[in-house]
């Protein structure tokens, strides 16, 4: 299996890219982020904690490109500086503690609006112009149009705040000792189940719209005229000839979505109070903690970066003209 | 262009669309008449439900949630066009400089592009906005037109590519055009149905990503926008309390343009790709064919 040399040189740039980003926002800024990282640490602002602080962002005698070898130096050893809200903290254990939380919140999602999206979007290219599809296809676009804060606003209200469904934030009831148990585990799911309704609208219209018109264009394939030649059922030729097929650009979405879906689990988790990514970065913004906000963009990049070349596996994998069509 | 026009209109979902996006955007421009209070001005009590003296109620500052809501739609709007318009001129340029020239320029530009598009836009925007402070209107703009190019100019260089070696571009260059009226009168035109495309998509995600910042407290607060009206509501826990009015009007508006928007986008996505239509005609094409194969079956 082999990765062609284009892929992977894009992935390549855009990780430096985040890591560039991440080293000269800082220092191009008008006024200093350290005075203000140091003012918020208070009476925690011990000399070898401001040193770290100056150290990364740049308010120390040194020529440009050694600081930046030093930030790559840094990077390399996962060392992505200390925290500054939770002081002796550093930033990975501060993201670490919370990016289980995200991974399990937009994997559900993802495989929730999947099944639903990638259905509904072979149903409406099937009959193409019936009724189905005349109200299914506007309304996925429509849902691509809603900002994930509106649904989660709306929804919170709604199923939270007014019908009392759902608990209205947590990942899990607070009483409740994590473990192995039913009750844990019933606790997780009921509290996941608003923040999912909650990206799924965004999903759902994606994957409805880009398999609707894959599967448009397959259907005019001669290989689904052969699956109803041979007199196969409907459903037959759907979804074993049609459907198998039209799934390849949904997945090349996915991978692109990814950098979406990141930013709706930001919004969702905060409306939520879900204890993920999404609150730490805000919780991080509202404090100006920098090198959390940071390390946030780096672990988002790497993590759709990582989707990506999964994607580009799979691809390989699940259609093999690609492999060669594309080196 | 004309005959563009008239397409459009043809389509019952665009002219829905159009009168949607036209309505908020006379409601904006005639802010004045329509709520001659200040937006800001304490009018009545905290959160008051909706009456006849407020029609949408009041917020927790007690503000009249009518006003902000008429005002709020003037900056949602302009910097939502203004970002769309952004985005897909720099869009459009890259893809077509990448797709027409070749070579080298469109490895260097091709690269670029991917690699902005698989960064994940809302982190850095964050990243952006936070260094930056609380910023404005223009600096919300630009933060989000950097970022979120890469869309149109790949729709662009893939359109590009295929016109590029077509006779009547060849023509023009046999004729000895110079290449920026190659690609702006002989080019640019083909493209007009995915610049629409591309407009009105970018309109669509730059007011969703307006509204995502200012939600998170990145807007100027004293600039009321639908995504300060949201940020102020849930600064003042309106969901909690009930106040559903306060955090119902900016979500309306933002779902009404986001709907309207769409529906006009869904037209020109099926005038860009012929293949999507499912006009009448098609319909009645899938009629005939069923009653034919009715026929069929019964002389069967």
């Amino acid at each position: 299996m082999r990765l062609p040399l284009r892929r992977l040189a894009i992935y390549g740039v855009a990780f430096l890219f985040a890591i560039v980003v991440n080293f000269f926002v800082p220092r191009l800024m008008p006024g200093s982020p350290v005075d203000g990282m140091i003012a918020q640490l208070g009476p925690r602002a011990t000399p070898a904690a401001i040193e770290a602080i100056k150290a990364r962002f740049g308010a120390v005698e040194q020529p440009l490109w050694e600081q930046f070898a030093d930030y790559l130096k840094g990077l390399a050893t996962l060392d992505l500086g200390v925290s500054v809200k939770y002081y002796p903290q550093t930033v990975v254990e501060v993201l670490g503690r919370s990016a289980g939380w995200t991974a399990f919140l937009v994997i559900t999602a993802i495989t929730f609006s999947l099944c639903i999206g990638t259905s509904l979007g072979a149903l409406a290219a099937w009959r193409r112009g019936g009724r189905f599809d005349s109200f299914v296809s506007p309304f996925s676009i429509m849902m691509i149009a809603v900002p994930p804060v509106v649904i989660a606003v709306a929804t919170l209200f709604t199923f939270g705040v007014a019908l009392r469904w759902f608990p209205v934030g947590y990942a899990y009831n607070p009483n409740l000792d994590p473990g192995l148990s039913f009750t844990f585990f019933g606790s997780v799911f009921l509290h996941a189940i608003m923040p999912v309704l909650t990206l799924s609208p965004y999903l759902i219209g994606e994957f409805q719209t880009t398999m609707r018109t894959s599967m448009i264009s397959v259907l005019g394939e001669d290989y689904v005229t052969m699956g109803r030649a041979k007199g196969l059922s409907e459903t037959a030729v759907m979804f074993g000839y049609a459907a198998r097929n039209a799934m390849l650009p949904v997945l090349t979405n996915l991978a692109l979505m990814l950098g979406a879906v990141f930013g709706g689990s930001i919004v969702t988790e905060i409306v939520f109070n879900y204890p993920g990514l999404g609150l730490t970065l805000y919780t991080a913004s509202v404090a100006r903690d920098y090198p959390v906000i940071q390390g946030q963009l780096l672990l988002m990049t790497l993590a759709t970066l990582g989707a990506n070349l999964l994607v580009d596996l799979i691809y390989g994998i699940v259609d093999p003209r690609i492999g060669e069509a594309r080196t | 262009m004309n005959s563009g026009v008239k397409l459009l209109l043809r389509q019952k979902k665009a002219v829905i669309g159009l009168v949607i996006v036209v309505a908020l955007c006379l409601m904006a421009l005639f802010a004045p008449i329509l709520a001659p209070n200040d937006p800001a001005a304490r009018v009545g009590r905290s959160h008051q439900p909706p009456s006849i003296s407020h029609v949408m109620g009041t917020t927790k500052m007690g503000r009249d949630v009518f006003s902000q809501f008429v005002w709020g739609a003037r900056s949602s709007l302009a910097v939502g066009f203004a970002t769309g318009i952004f985005i897909t001129v720099l869009g459009t340029l890259i893809g077509l400089a990448g797709g027409y020239f070749g070579g080298r320029t469109d490895n260097i530009l091709d690269l670029l592009t991917n690699a902005v598009l698989v960064i994940p836009n809302i982190p850095l925007l964050i990243l952006l906005a936070s260094f930056a402070g609380t910023v404005g209107p223009i600096a919300i703009m630009a933060i989000i037109a950097l970022t979120s190019w890469p869309w149109g100019a790949r729709m662009t260089r893939s359109q590009t590519l295929a016109l590029r070696n077509r006779e009547f571009v060849i023509a023009a260059r046999m004729v000895g055009e110079p290449n920026w009226r190659i690609v702006f009168v002989e080019i640019l035109p083909n493209l007009l149905p995915l610049i629409a495309l591309n407009l009105v998509g970018s309109i669509i995600y730059a007011i969703v990503a307006q509204t995502t910042l200012e939600y998170l407290g990145f807007g100027d607060p004293l600039n009321v926008t639908w995504g300060t009206m949201l940020y102020n509501a849930q600064n003042s826990s309106a969901i909690i309390v009930g106040a559903w009015w306060d955090i119902a009007m900016p979500c309306a508006g933002i779902v009404l343009v986001g709907l309207g928007l769409s529906l006009l986008n869904f037209t020109f996505d099926e005038i860009a790709n012929p293949q999507l239509r499912s006009g009448p005609a098609l319909r009645r094409w899938l009629r005939l064919n069923r009653q034919r194969a009715r026929e069929l079956e019964a002389a069967r």
